[in-house]
């Protein structure tokens, strides 16, 4: 029994580091090119190495506002979700009522419609509420797959805190929103932060609803750079623009590292 | 165990709300529309389940939806023990886990759109890390006239984008595994495959189940990053499901767009109704 583990034991490294690899290997390409002018100027010369695509980003007011745009429909779309999510989840973990198992299955399929198959409708739908070509209307369609995604992660941080919270904090006179608020938000606050990246990585990355929510105004950064491809496409500059909105994913991924590496457990209702 | 009354609907009453409105209202407007023949919003015309029998007798329609189911199965035999392999692979040690967390969650962060240009300037013949190295393995530079190689592009683009995700699941459920189970198995001289299978694996069960329905679904309905690469082609070879619906509402068909959405919408409803189904038998297996 102790050769194979041995042998497996060593396997784990190359394997490890060789998928690090792999995962890596496109955004390297991408930074390489990001670094390198790909249309002819007078001052340099195709392939040579230059600033000058990040330099764009910076004089383009279109792309300063995309990444603005992109910023505030990921905060509304995260101050919708989790404060709605949580009640939510703690109704799933804790209580029981008719029902329950329904709801969560139509939560569930909701996350797993295609957003392709509701682009028509939510666009008439957001029309006529006026919230097309704003910042609001993408945070809002986004809760369509992150509010069940955040219900399931969060309702399993809460199963995961010992039950006799609950009494205690009822003995003592509080009411159940007094004590999800006082009690169980501190206890579950790495489980919010975790659900909050989740919702973040999503839905920044989104495109589909992004698209056609905005067609004018509000182009967040991923419209932003589909325009930036025409006739004559200036691949550093859209390399660019793409490893600068990996940039505030990273950070935050970086930041999280910690949280996402201490495991929750993710139960089930 | 847990209390029986009503009080539950208060609690999730918000978030039915919200998801009735942006899920279930414009879901019914599309069953609507699924009946009519509209030129404009304002002028339609009854037709009945006449788009319903059009798309279910097409054979375009299950030339995609064969295609979409292959191209599913083989992105869940790779990424769900690619996922768990490279979860079981992550260090002990504090510090390494969250750098290695971090550095394998870094795909999910790029916009969908720029997937597909990302890889293609990786095989571009020129610049492409990859365009320079693989020729000299026999990889042809007219791969976009190639079936098998537009695959395998796809593949491997849908593997690097989600097999992350798969890894994150698996390495949270598996955090959740006491160190006492572990000396208990060493005690009893386990081999790894014992551990894998008596221990490791049960922890990750439910875990599994929701990365089996989501990367399913997701693959199954790939929309923004599979068209890029190579227009669907050759010869239509991937043309997916949800690239067909794409098409369809690109052209402003109202009708037959709405039937094909709710022709998904019943798929996905058939999927969610077995994770379901699955999530029962894993309860009461644990209750058991």
């Amino acid at each position: 029994m102790k050769r194979p583990l041995k042998y497996l034991s060593v396997m784990k490294r190359p394997l490890l580091l060789s998928f690090i690899a792999f995962a890596c290997l496109p955004l390297i390409q991408m930074t390489l090119i990001s670094f390198m002018a790909t249309l002819p100027t007078p001052a340099t010369e195709v392939g040579t190495f230059t600033f000058s695509n990040y330099a764009g980003i910076w004089t383009d007011p279109n792309l300063r506002s995309a990444f603005i745009n992109s910023i505030a429909y990921v905060l509304i779309n995260i101050m919708i979700t989790i404060p709605v999510a949580i009640p939510a989840a703690y109704a799933f973990s804790r209580l029981s009522f008719v029902g329950d198992k329904h709801l969560f299955l139509a939560f569930i399929a909701f996350r797993i419609t295609p957003p392709v198959v509701l682009t028509l409708p939510i666009f008439q739908l957001f029309s006529s509420l006026g919230i097309v070509n704003s910042v609001f209307g993408i945070g809002l369609a986004h809760c369509l797959f992150n509010l069940p995604i955040s219900i399931w992660i969060l309702q399993g941080f809460i199963s995961a805190t010992p039950k006799e919270m609950d009494e205690t904090a009822f003995l003592d006179g509080y009411s159940r929103p007094q004590f999800i608020w006082k009690f169980l938000m501190p206890q579950i606050a790495s489980g919010i932060a975790v659900t909050a990246f989740f919702c973040f990585m999503f839905s920044w990355v989104e495109v589909v609803f992004a698209r056609i929510l905005t067609t004018t105004n509000g182009k967040p950064i991923s419209m932003a750079i589909n325009a930036l491809f025409g006739f004559q496409t200036d691949i550093g500059l859209v390399m660019a623009v793409t490893v600068a909105s990996v940039l505030p994913g990273a950070a935050l991924l970086f930041a999280m590292r910690n949280h996402l590496s201490r495991g929750f457990k993710i139960g089930h209702v | 165990m847990k209390n029986r009354d009503n009080t539950g609907w208060i609690f999730v009453l918000p978030a039915t709300l919200v998801l009735g409105l942006i899920g279930l209202i414009p879901l019914i407007t599309v069953i609507n529309y699924s009946f009519f023949e509209i030129f404009i919003l304002d002028t339609r015309f009854w037709v009945g389940t006449d788009w319903y029998t059009e798309i279910i007798g097409s054979g375009r329609f299950w030339a995609s939806f064969g295609r979409s189911t292959l191209f599913s199965v083989l992105i869940l035999a790779i990424q769900i023990p690619l996922g768990i392999a490279i979860a079981l692979c992550i260090p002990r040690e504090k510090f390494w886990v969250g750098i290695t967390l971090a550095f394998i969650a870094l795909p999910l962060l790029v916009p969908w759109n720029m997937i597909p240009s990302l890889w293609l300037s990786l095989l571009n013949p020129d610049t492409g890390i990859l365009g320079r190295l693989f020729p000299q393995f026999g990889w042809p530079a007219d791969w976009k006239l190639s079936v098998v190689h537009t695959w395998a592009v796809i593949i491997a683009m849908d593997v690097w984008h989600w097999t992350s995700l798969v890894v994150i699941l698996c390495y949270s459920a598996l955090t959740t595994i006491p160190a006492a189970h572990y000396q208990a198995a060493a005690i009893d001289s386990a081999g790894p495959w014992q551990v894998f299978r008596f221990i490791q694996l049960p922890k990750l069960y439910n875990v599994l189940l929701m990365a089996i329905l989501l990367r399913f679904m997701d693959s199954f309905m790939i929309y923004t990053e599979a068209f890029p690469i190579n227009a669907g082609g050759p010869n239509g070879a991937t043309m997916f499901l949800a690239v067909d619906l794409g098409e369809e509402i690109k052209a402003f068909n109202y009708g037959p767009s709405a039937a094909r959405s709710v022709i998904y919408f019943l798929i996905v409803l058939t999927v969610a109704w077995t994770f379901s189904k699955a999530q029962g038998r894993l309860d009461r297996a644990e209750a058991a």
